[in-house]
């Protein structure tokens, strides 16, 4: 075994991606960007010195500096709302083996949709505290009803059959989410500011409500990218390394549960941004889950910062969700990869 | 030398849903040989493999490993005794030969270790038994249809187990291929003891290159032992359904089938 010397290993072995760093530090600049611009641009645009006031002299109290302090839990908010749907995106792909795989694909966003409706409609329900726990109960709900019906008949829970039960199922709640809001118009005007999807709302009260659901998400998908890194061989192949394929869904479906459902009831529902962040990723570093994770994490902080940003600019003396602008940059690329990925060979 | 294992199959009943393939199979692999699992299309050798990998929950019966069923060691653990190459592993998107090798690894790490040396010298070494060390840095898609197969192997010995089973490894390769591959897990087996057990198609290749043949037929197991005691014109009529003639293989002296078919006269 000593004819292996560390140097040469090293090379027969790049086990770290080859743009690796360059894309990490890239990567760290975008986010400083992104927060800077955040901070600076919206309906009211402030200097680049109010900012620093805002920032780092609590005890200045000019307009500007209080624009920009109340910009921070926005900021941050959506920086988070953007790592947790950038790994749950992640999380779903890996479980489903497609690439295609979305909260929105699987039906979970819908599920979560559909449980919230029915907190306002029926029980009055309307702060971030209730609607968090009714869209993740939701999420779960369809998700376990999603993998049922996926996993009958042969071979148990194949991608293709995850797929369609995902697409089948979303089309029957959202029928159901349409058959609660026709009759009752005011919880139609609560729904729909939710529904399109907004870090607008973001506050300190959100993201503390948000940070327990997101730290454990996140735990969950880096403890077990080793594990989805080989089931990306196949459960055949996985099996005989060692994984236990049945609990390793478990578990991801979980921690992307979380991450999604949470996001979800505090922001409405986003779509894409899981799709978007992992792709740019994959397309760089390669499929090795271990980096495309963390760093789909960041490139979904980026990504649906700057749409923020983008609807704030746009939608300018008001504001444009950034589910819409997500929505916008999300579906040609969507029909791109569609293309790409050749997904008859599913 | 690798350790003494033993490896048995016992009395097991199985199949999917409520079809049972496998009727009463009773086997001890023999340690640190070669075997081969051969019968017509549909005998259950397939899936008999799968149930003696733990792929396939049998119905009933146990596949014992060192006096333990298999169900009862910790997958990681097993693992690192039992390795598996399917017939058909999925290849992610543009991966590299050393990262699918290197997946080889995962039994051997836990859930916070990095890569530790080991893990790159037996991810080297899989690469040289196996001749891929050039390509280590080529993307799957671009080698072919018998590279691709090398680099799988190598996937399977960089998980180091004593024991390799492998669902028909030169399926849809060319002869010369086929004969590259089994020849490589000659080695394998000669230089290391690993103990292997495959299922094939070829009749002639597994009787040069298997120790020991497992003849099934209709989820039975018809006969076993050496090839040469094995094939002979009566076992492949019976199993095959194929009036044959076995001659001598002029160059390994192993036996080959010679089939027979409506058009051609047998002579002899």
């Amino acid at each position: 075994m000593n004819r292996f010397s560390g140097t040469k290993l090293k090379q027969v072995n790049p086990h770290i991606p080859k743009y690796f760093v360059i894309v990490l530090i890239v990567s760290f600049i975008l986010l400083v960007v992104c927060v800077i611009v955040s901070l600076v641009f919206g309906s009211k645009m402030v200097g680049f010195d109010e900012v620093i006031d805002g920032l780092f002299h609590p005890n200045t109290t000019s307009y500007d500096a209080n624009i920009v302090r109340n910009r921070i839990p926005r900021t941050i908010f959506s920086l988070l709302c953007g790592v947790a749907l950038g790994v749950s995106g992640a999380l779903m792909q890996s479980v489903t083996r497609n690439p295609l795989a979305d909260p929105s694909i699987l039906g979970v966003n819908t599920g979560a949709s559909l449980f919230v409706v029915i907190g306002i409609a029926f029980f009055n329900i309307s702060s971030a505290n209730q609607y968090i726990w009714l869209a993740l109960v939701g999420a779960a709900f369809t998700t376990v009803i999603v993998f049922g019906i996926g996993s009958l008949g042969r071979n148990g829970a194949t991608p293709i059959k995850l797929v369609l039960a995902g697409t089948a199922t979303s089309a029957a709640l959202s029928s159901f989410v349409t058959a609660i809001l026709i009759p009752r118009s005011h919880t139609m005007e609560q729904f729909r500011f939710w529904q399109v999807g907004s870090v607008g709302s973001g506050s300190w009260d959100s993201i503390t409500t948000f940070a327990p659901f997101l730290v454990t998400g996140v735990l969950i998908a880096i403890l077990t990218a080793p594990a989805l890194n080989a089931m990306a061989l196949g459960d055949e192949a996985a099996t005989g390394l060692g994984v236990r394929t049945g609990i390793l869904r478990f578990a991801s479906s979980l921690g992307a549960v979380l991450l999604c459902g949470a996001a979800t009831a505090l922001a409405g529902p986003i779509g894409f941004i899981g799709l978007l962040s992992t792709h740019v990723m994959r397309l760089v570093l390669g499929p090795d889950l271990r980096f495309v994770i963390p760093m789909s994490a960041i490139s979904g902080a980026i990504i649906l910062t700057l749409s923020d940003v983008a609807g704030r600019l746009i939608g300018s003396p008001g504001e444009l969700e950034v589910g819409v602008v997500t929505a916008f940059i999300g579906a040609p690329l969507l029909i791109t990869l569609a293309i790409r990925s050749k997904v008859s060979s599913l | 030398m690798k350790p003494e294992h033993v490896f048995e199959v016992d009395q097991i009943v199985a199949g999917y849903d409520h079809k049972t393939i496998i009727k009463e199979v009773n086997l001890v692999i023999p340690n640190n040989k070669i075997s081969v699992i051969i019968g017509p299309n549909a005998c259950g050798k397939s899936t008999l493999l799968k149930t003696m990998a733990r792929l396939l929950k049998p119905a009933s019966g146990e596949v014992v490993l060192d006096g333990k069923s298999i169900e009862k060691i910790p997958s990681k653990k097993l693992a690192r005794t039992l390795g598996l190459l399917p017939q058909s592993p999925i290849v992610p998107e543009g991966i590299s030969v050393a990262d699918l090798v290197g997946r080889g690894r995962f039994p051997h790490q836990s859930l916070l270790s990095g890569w530790s040396k080991k893990d790159y010298e037996a991810v080297a070494e899989a690469m040289d038994i196996m001749n891929i060390t050039k390509l280590a840095n080529y993307h799957i898609d671009e080698l072919s249809g018998g590279q691709r197969q090398r680099v799988w192997i190598a996937m399977a010995l960089a998980q180091q187990t004593d024991i390799l089973f492998l669902d028909e490894p030169t399926t849809f390769l060319d002869i010369t291929y086929q004969v590259e591959i089994l020849d490589l897990l000659t080695d394998l087996n000669h230089k290391y003891g690993t103990t292997i057990v495959m299922v094939l198609h070829d009749i002639n290749l597994s009787a040069r290159y298997a120790h020991n043949i497992f003849a099934m037929h209709s989820g039975k197991l018809m006969a076993e032992g050496k090839p040469s005691e094995v094939i002979t014109s009566t076992l492949i009529k019976d199993i095959f359904g194929l009036n044959c003639q076995v001659i001598e293989d002029p160059v390994s002296g192993s036996p080959s089938v010679v089939p027979i078919g409506r058009h051609h006269i047998n002579y002899s």
